[in-house]
């Protein structure tokens, strides 16, 4: 009998602890870019409790102790889904044993499974690298996106938190108002951007080049996921010296030496886009971060 | 989408401009506003629209969209796989090393270990070879199979690593709780719940190899809770058959070893993170073999164990740079007999503890690269009069090992590694190792723990 006097502590320490109970509602973003859209749609109704920072590749996280408690106390979840966290989302999801997060529920929203996606794979095959069966996950960089996850945040926000319907409403108005705005002003700002050539790290960009209409004339990385090789660099190399393209782009979280290496090659610009919200110092919520891309773009290609 | 924005903009601004010249300035304001709310509803019905557009040619099937979006010359039916659906996800994980050993013997000394416990074969070899299959059973539980296939004795045989049920969140048990039957690598210091393809080391360390033969994995329930608080906390207990290694010969009674945990977490600002752990497994031995069946104990054994593990980025961002720090420090306290048979000791009196510990570091210098240090020591029991001279007499030696590795990770799912091992298990003989290992995986390949 003494053998269970540890596991009896154990029982009787855990009925002794109080539920707390949270008045706002606890809401847990995998990337910076979900918790800033939180930001403007649940203002102070929301407490946002972000996975990862903008120098993380979210691909590549660690299901870490603080992830699984965030994870337990959380009433909503907002990820990017199309298996871009596949390597840590589903441990913390068992893990945390929070039934009102688990796939299906109203809990857990994707935002790739709410936009048309890009470079969906027709041969599955691992020989390919790091792909995506449901296609390219990186879908925050094009704003209408970003306008149609917002509405579909506003409704899991106003079920899961019926109290505040009416705030997340109102503020999911002021905001998709904006945001309609400040699209139309980016198009026109970048249209000088269009039929553009630029070469990128990791398809990270996908999206923003498809809606500005910019030409990927290159990917650094051999296959998704695979870091760049000197045998594919040399024929990239080559590539671009018969078309030349005057900027290299990568995300705050991709290592610098084949961009920089690219770069004195050519000549073209190797410029790091922040990608999400604080990825740069000057990206703060997603307004500035789609201004600071779109400023970039156009500085470093002499538009 | 930008052509019939532009079409509707234009047809907006014509009738803007041919009933402007009448207009006062505030008019001009309030149409201005009033094309803009129109322009905003056109936007938003387009992409609303786009989106079922895209949802409804998403749904076609999946033959017509690769013809419509493939090369001509990949022109055939691309097949969808979506996780198998409602088939098991399946997993292989193939292993294989080459060994090379300096000393002609690996017994410890003050030890009776099992076999797994002993250090690999010579020369060429693969290593377990692992299938997983795991699916969510229905809405309230989750259930999992793995066995190996090990080649002892000269035959391939299959070893049932794990076969477990596991409790989902849709069960309805407090928020946190989970509960798994069956045989699982259960819950106990830190490298016990991996499976050993995600070990840093191609080898386990000494504390392992003589307390659990490798790995605990018992046939039992456990019961773990995360607890409500704002950083990491983890509480849990097992009840085990008592079969495996700490414990051997179960009565068959019910539950022979029974277990307790606690865990904290957390981290230290953006790229710090830390785990530390405690945990006690004891129980009754009917009768654990070891040293090839010519050692038995029979009595009272307790387990008791910490882990701690810190990882930091040093860029920010662990895909690239990341060094991980670990240790495991094991307390074992046994009462009860030792017969070593091969030394004809018979049945002798035991009541004394051993230690051991390991602590270990691994830095990932470059995104596919890393290196890795390695020291593991025992400190042995002191021996009664009736046991001097047989196997688990160290005459006052304490065992150590040093490991050194760098490994290429090409993707997650492949991986080789080089191994030097300098082991000093019994006085007076070195045994200089080197291990070349390659690790694979195919199929689904399940997220890894912290």
């Amino acid at each position: 009998m003494h053998r269970m006097l540890p596991a009896l502590f154990f029982l009787g320490l855990m009925t002794a602890v109080p539920l707390s109970a949270q008045a706002k509602l606890n809401l847990f973003a995998c990337e910076p870019e979900w918790a800033a859209l939180a930001r403007e749609l649940g203002g102070d109704d929301v407490e946002i409790f972000t996975a990862t920072t903008p120098r993380q590749d979210p691909h590549h996280v660690r299901a870490k102790p603080s992830l699984i408690a965030a994870m337990r106390r959380a009433d909503l979840v907002v990820c990017t889904g199309a298996s871009l966290e596949v390597g840590w989302l589903p441990i913390l999801l068992q893990k945390a044993g929070n039934a009102n997060t688990q796939p299906g529920g109203a809990g857990l929203l994707l935002a790739a499974e709410l936009v048309p996606l890009l470079e969906k794979p027709v041969r599955l095959d691992r020989a390919e690298g790091d792909i995506h069966p449901e296609g390219n996950p990186h879908v925050h960089l094009n704003p209408h996106n970003i306008a149609l996850i917002a509405q579909a945040l506003t409704d899991r926000l106003k079920t899961v938190d019926a109290a505040n319907a009416n705030a997340y409403q109102a503020r999911f108005d002021v905001f998709s108002q904006k945001w309609c705005d400040a699209t139309q002003r980016w198009e026109q700002e970048a249209a000088g951007l269009k039929g553009a050539a630029i070469v990128v790290h990791h398809k990270a960009f996908s999206y923003l080049l498809a809606w500005l209409g910019i030409r990927e004339a290159g990917v650094l990385e051999p296959k998704p996921g695979i870091p760049p090789s000197a045998s594919h660099l040399e024929a990239l190399l080559q590539k671009l010296t018969l078309s030349p393209v005057r900027l290299i782009v990568r995300t705050p979280y991709d290592p610098p030496d084949a961009s920089e290496w690219l770069s004195q090659k050519t000549g073209a610009a190797a410029t790091v886009l922040p990608f999400t919200v604080g990825g740069d110092a000057g990206s703060n919520d997603l307004f500035a971060l789609f201004e600071r891309t779109i400023a970039l773009l156009k500085g470093a290609s002499g538009d | 989408m930008r052509i019939p924005s532009f079409a509707a903009s234009a047809a907006l601004t014509l009738l803007f401009s041919s009933t402007a010249f009448a207009a006062s300035d505030s008019d001009i304001q309030a149409m201005k506003a009033e094309i803009q709310a129109m322009r905003q509803t056109y936007e938003s019905r387009i992409a609303e629209l786009e989106s079922k557009l895209s949802k409804i040619e998403s749904q076609k099937p999946a033959g017509q969209q690769a013809a419509a979006t493939a090369p001509v010359s990949a022109r055939k039916p691309a097949r969808t796989i979506r996780d198998n659906s409602f088939n098991p996800s399946v997993g292989l994980i193939l292993n294989g090393k080459y060994s090379g050993f300096s000393g002609d013997s690996s017994e410890f000394a003050g030890f009776a270990i099992g076999e797994e416990g002993e250090r690999g074969k010579q020369g060429f070899g693969i290593d377990e070879s692992e299938f997983n299959f795991s699916s969510n059973v229905d809405d309230k539980f989750y259930g999992s199979v793995t066995a190996a296939i090990v080649r002892e004795a000269g035959e391939d045989k299959i070893e049932l690593e794990e076969a477990f049920i596991q409790t989902l969140p849709g069960m309805g048990l407090p928020k946190g709780m989970n509960v798994k039957a069956g045989r699982a690598l259960w819950t106990l210091g830190y490298l016990n719940e991996h499976h050993s393809h995600t070990d840093d080391f191609a080898d386990r360390p000494l504390p392992y190899r003589v307390f659990l033969n490798s790995a605990f994995n018992d046939d039992g329930v456990e019961v773990s809770y995360v607890l409500p608080t704002n950083f990491y906390s983890e509480i849990g207990g097992g009840g085990f058959r008592g079969d495996d290694t700490p414990f051997g010969g179960a009565s068959g009674g019910g539950f022979d070893a029974w277990s307790a945990f606690a865990r904290i977490g957390g981290d230290i600002g953006d790229n710090q993170s830390w785990r530390l752990g405690g945990y006690t497994l004891s129980g009754d031995a009917g009768g654990r073999a070891g040293n090839g069946e010519t050692v038995n104990f029979t009595g009272d054994t307790s387990l008791y164990a910490a882990d701690l593990r810190y990882t930091w980025a040093p860029t920010g961002n662990p895909r690239a740079q990341e060094v991980m720090l670990q240790g495991e420090y094991f307390w074992r306290s046994e009462d009860g007999t030792y017969e070593d048979f091969a030394a004809g000791t018979g049945a002798a009196g035991f009541d004394d503890n051993a230690r051991g510990w390991y602590a270990q570091g691994v830095y990932k210098f470059l995104p596919q690269w890393r290196i890795g240090y390695r020291y593991s020591r025992l400190i042995t029991p002191d021996v009664p009069l009736g046991l001097l001279g047989s196997a688990l007499d160290a005459g006052g030696y304490n065992p150590d090992a040093h490991a050194v590795m760098a490994d290429w990770t090409n993707s997650e799912f492949s991986r080789v590694r080089l191994q030097y091992n300098h082991e000093k298990l019994t006085r007076g003989r070195n045994d200089d190792q080197i291990l070349l290992q390659y690790i694979m995986s195919i199929g689904a390949h399940g997220a890894h723990k912290y």
